[in-house]
This record gives structure tokens, sequence and C-alpha cells, in this order.
């Protein structure tokens, strides 16, 4: 059958179909971005300074990723000008130079998500933040999973009724060998691996399953038979395994419910009993910030007992003052007061502190400034030895900074930098996911086109020439979100 | 067909001269985050400094619409659709406004007193 309009336009329009489609899509595509867009308003602007998480400042927390952002604009918009370039080879009836600029464009779409595939990397595995009681906050990287509470464990509890316990995914190391408890005369059963668990745990809730039934239903028949006192239903639905070497537990805080020396409950009701070896977290601090202490408080902040090196405090109060100086001498020149959102913001209140022996890097993860450190290096800044707490001993300790052990009942809230780090976070997450989407999309549609249409351009090269119009105008849109968000996420 | 012969190299030289534009945009958007110089009003990111960032995004943006995607010779029909798609955008962009007159508030700790409190502070 014989689509029409895909080559001439129809009279009505003025129109090849496939444009005014495309057209209409963009316009809900309009309204799809415009509603995230109008979120990242709407939660910038209502930010309560002090109250809220700061919004953070792309130059001044992640310089590297500036740069990054500023690449994949670039190749962004080079891509476009090559979704061009293909169309005009197209009218030219150049198949050649067509399938060139083409295959361009998807490379820059590949090269786009590389980038993208660096950022996200850097903020979900390699930067970490950790929110005190007072709401001071570290900025750094918790080290070798330490977030985790580790434990040793003899003995474990669990349902028979739900999942598969938590346990199965917290064991660290290899499955120790397992025997359950059992009541006397019964066989002793002995569970050595993942396997043998699941497969022992699948059957004993079938088993603990159909008991509850039979239970459930000698007990119905006893009340219908009229027995004053029917015999409770009682059928176990746990079971306990023990092991007589203790074996290595870390468990996510997330699925903990409380945890003590002795006992780690989780949440799906598995309870762990043994001794725990540690549940400080060590950090490797790089930055401090007090945007959300009030300026009066902030030399008595948490953080800096939890820190415990006053050459650190000094440095960052006098990186503090340096800038006051700056902004004092703005204000003054104007005669006006330095408004109270500037004292509390992050230019005032975010500064690098070094700990330990520093090299004065930073690393390569998007987060370091070079050049600061450079200032620190040269001015042989004091660094701490690192202090992990003996629990952690065997944990390794940094090459770049001091590492410092924090006590978990200081800590108000800790995670990387991922859609649970702040409202900034979320709407990164999914505004530039979600464009990735559309990248990845376009690029798929713009490779058919040149992979599959060659039949097509044989046939009629205007009929492919509509095609690529149209993909092009998508490919543009994507680009035109871009130019939004790069100065939006990354800049300003 | 007549776009053979048509004088493409002409568009060619319009596409090539609004990529460069748009390079030097950008090139001029990330100036204006890292070089001092074109910071406008007090340090760090101001409203002034969101309008420039914001005006070179649309600019940018409507050089890729208008050259790109072709809505200089565009059908009317286009144009119509996308007056609605603005008109509803920005009715998005100003729902955000509606919030300002049912604010969601918590209790925190305010600050003791004004600047001359928060300077002591800074001063010690």
């Amino acid at each position: 059958m014989e689509i029409p309009y895909e080559v001439t336009p129809r009279r009505d329009t003025g129109l090849y179909n496939a444009k005014l489609g495309v057209w209409l899509f963009l316009a809900s595509e309009v309204m799809l971005f415009g509603g995230l867009f109008s979120a990242y308003v709407f939660l910038r602007v209502g930010i309560q300074d002090g109250v809220d998480n700061p919004w953070p400042w792309g130059l001044n927390v992640h310089k590297n990723f500036v740069w990054l952002g500023f690449i994949n604009t670039l190749v962004l918009i080079f891509s476009s000008v090559g979704v061009v370039f293909a169309w005009v080879a197209l009218k030219e009836r150049n198949w050649r130079k067509f399938q060139a600029w083409m295959y361009i464009v998807v490379a820059c779409s590949v090269v786009f998500m590389c980038i993208k595939g660096v950022e996200y990397n850097s903020k979900l595995n390699k930067h970490h933040g950790i929110k005190l009681m007072d709401n001071s906050v570290m900025e750094g990287k918790i080290k070798d999973k330490t977030d985790q509470i580790r434990f040793e464990a003899t003995e474990v509890s669990f349902s028979l009724q739900g999942g598969i316990p938590i346990l199965l995914e917290s064991i660290d190391g290899d499955f120790p060998e397992l025997t359950l408890q059992v009541e006397e005369g019964d066989e002793e059963i002995t569970i050595a691996s993942a396997s043998e668990f699941k497969d022992w745990f699948f059957d004993a809730r079938r088993q603990t399953a159909r008991d509850l039934v039979e239970e459930r239903k000698r007990y119905r028949g006893e009340i219908a038979e009229g027995k004053e006192a029917p015999t409770p239903v009682t059928v176990s639905t746990s079971a306990t395994l023990v092991s007589d070497n203790p074996f290595k537990v870390r468990g996510n805080p997330r699925k903990i419910v409380a945890h003590t020396d002795d006992t780690i409950n989780f949440r799906d009701g598995t309870k762990v009993t043994g001794k725990l070896t540690g549940d400080d977290v060590v950090f490797e601090v790089h930055e401090v910030d007090l945007q959300l202490v009030l300026p009066q408080n902030q030399r008595d902040a948490l953080v800096w007992e939890v820190i415990d090196d006053e050459q650190a405090k000094k440095e960052f109060f006098a990186e503090q003052r340096k800038v006051y100086e700056e902004i004092k001498e703005y204000y003054d020149k104007r005669g006006e007061v330095i408004p109270e959102k500037m004292l509390r913001g992050h230019m005032l209140n975010l500064h690098y502190v070094h700990l330990g022996h520093s090299d004065g890097h930073h690393g390569d993860d998007g987060y370091g400034d070079k050049e600061h450190d450079g200032e620190h290096e040269d001015d042989k800044v004091h660094r701490s030895e690192s202090k992990p707490s003996a629990k952690d001993a065997d944990l390794h300790s940094s090459k770049d900074y001091g590492l410092i052990s924090v006590p978990r009942d200081k800590i108000k809230f800790m995670g990387n930098h991922g859609p649970r780090y702040g409202n900034y976070y979320a709407l990164y997450f999914t505004m530039t996911a979600l464009h990735g989407l559309h990248v990845v999309g376009g690029a798929l549609v713009l490779l058919y086109f040149v992979v599959f249409g060659k039949r097509i351009y044989l046939k009629n090269p205007e009929h492919l020439a509509n095609r690529v119009e149209v993909g092009g105008l998508f490919w543009h849109f994507v680009d035109l979100i871009w130019i939004f968000l790069f100065p939006l996420m990354y800049l300003l | 067909m007549a776009d053979a012969t048509h004088d493409w190299a002409h568009h060619k030289k319009i596409y090539t001269i609004i990529g460069v534009l748009l390079f030097i945009c950008t090139g001029l958007t990330l100036a204006l985050g890292l070089w001092a110089p074109l910071d406008v009003g007090p340090p760090g990111p101001t409203p002034g400094d969101y309008v420039i960032g914001l005006a070179l995004a649309g600019t940018k943006a409507s050089l890729v619409a208008i050259i790109f995607m072709h809505l200089n010779h565009e059908k009317g029909l286009i144009y119509k659709t996308l007056v609605f798609t603005f008109l509803f955008f920005v009715a998005l962009m100003g729902l955000t406004l509606f919030a300002g007159s049912d604010p969601i508030l918590e209790e925190y700790d305010t600050l003791e007193t004004t600047n001359g409190k928060l300077i002591q502070s800074v001063d010690q």
C-alpha cells in the first residue's frame, strides 16, 4: 500500500505528513522537558538558605565536570551541524558524503554518552558526603564500604514466610558452613553454599506454608466440632542457622533497623547474633561545608570535633576570611552591607581542608580543584596523620588524604552524589538521564537511516531526504535541550 | 529533481557560520562562569549571571531552531502549533509562581541578629 504524502506535501497543510507529525511530537516533548525545567525553577528558587540542602554551584564543587559538560555541548553542536550537512548531501544526491556525515553524527552521540558515563560513575561511585547531626557537612569519599556495618556472626534467624533473607547478600567473603538448629531427634542439616541455602530455603518455605494450612484446617475443625478450647496453631515459621566458625557480615545500613554490639536486626526480620567488629565510617575528607550551620556556631561545629585537626580548622577559617575580605571589598565600594544570603552561601562556607599526608592531588574524579591544591602545597599546610579506628585498622590508608573515623551516632545522613543527595542531584539525574535516552533514541534512528536507507535512496532520494530531515529535527531538539541544561546544571 | 541543481553551497556556508557562532556562544557561556572579569555583580552566581547565561543559551537555541530546524521558512501550520506550545510552556513555568502564595515553611533557627553579628563571627 502506498502511504500518501511521504514525499510531496499535502495541499492544505503545505507539509509532508512526517514533518507535521514530528513537530507535533516535539511540541509534546517541550511539555515533557518544560515540566522538568519548571520543577528546577521551583526547587531552586524555593530554597530556604540555611535550612534546605544548599544548591551545589557547579564551579565550586565540580570544576572538572564543567569541562566535561562543555565538551559535551561542543560535541552535540557539531553533531547538529553534521545532520544538516548529511541532509544537504542527500539533496545533492551524494550518498557517500551522506554516509560519512551520518556516521560522524552517530560517533558524536557515542562520545557524548561515554562522557556522561564518566560523570555518572564519578558522582555515584567516587564522591560521597556525610551530614553530621548539627548539619555540618563533609564532602569526600567513604573508604572501603565502611558505610556498612561490619560484623562477625555466629547465629542467624529469619522468617520462612517471606523472600530470601537479606543475610544472603550481606555475607562478606565465602559462604560459611551453617547448621540448622533442629529439635532433638531430628536429622541435622548442613548448608555450605549460597545455592544450597536457596534450595533448602525454598523447600522449607513450601513446607511451612503446607504445615500452616494443615494446622489451620485442624483448628477450624476443632471449632466446628464445638471444642471449647481448641489447641492453638503452633507452626514454627522461622529458622535458626548456626556456624561454629564466626563468619563476616557486612550490613547495608539502609536495610538495618538497629544494631548493637552483639546483634543486627534487618528490615526483613533477619536477626544476626555475634560480635560487632566495626560501625564507624572511615572517611577521606576533601571539603567541609558549613552552609547549614549558623555563622556564630561554626567554630564549635561537630565537624571539627570529628575531624579533630586544629590546623585544618585554621585553614578553613583562613580561607573563609580571605573570601570574606573580597566580598566585603566589593560591597564596601558600593556602600552596601553584605547580604545575609551571601554570608550564608557556599562562597564563604564551603572550603577544602587538608588532612593526612596530602600531596595536594584531588584525583581525577571530576571534583578536583588542582589550582587550589597547588596553593596549599606551597603553603606547606600541616596535614594530620590518618586516624582510622582500631576496629578498622585493616582498612587501606589513603595516599592522598588523611582518613578520619566518623562515629555512626554523629551521622544524620550519608550517601553518594546520587539522586538521594539533594534536589539538585535528583533533578540532575532525572533530566540528564532523560536527555541521554533521547540521544540514544535519536542516534539509533539516524543509524537506521544510514544502514538501511540505500534502498529508499535508490528508489526516491527525496523520500530519504525527508526522513533524514524529520530525524534531524528531533536531533536538533535534543541539542536544544542540552543548550539549556549545560548552563543550568553546570555553571549557574 | 530540482534539488540536485539547487545552490546548496550557500546553505552549507550558512550552516557552517551558525555552527561556528554556536561554538563561540558556548565558549562565552563557559567564560562567564570561569573568568572572573565576566562575572556580573557580586562574586559568585547572582541574578545578573543567570540573565546573561540564559540569554546566551536562548540565543543559541534560537539559532538552532531558526536555521538548523528551518523555522526561518516554514509553513504556517508549524508556526501555529508552536504558538500554542509556547503558551502552554509559559503556563507551565508560571505554575511555580502559584507556589509563592502557598509557602511551606518550617520552623528553624534564625540568625541571632543582623549582619553586624554575622560579620563579627567571621571576624573572629
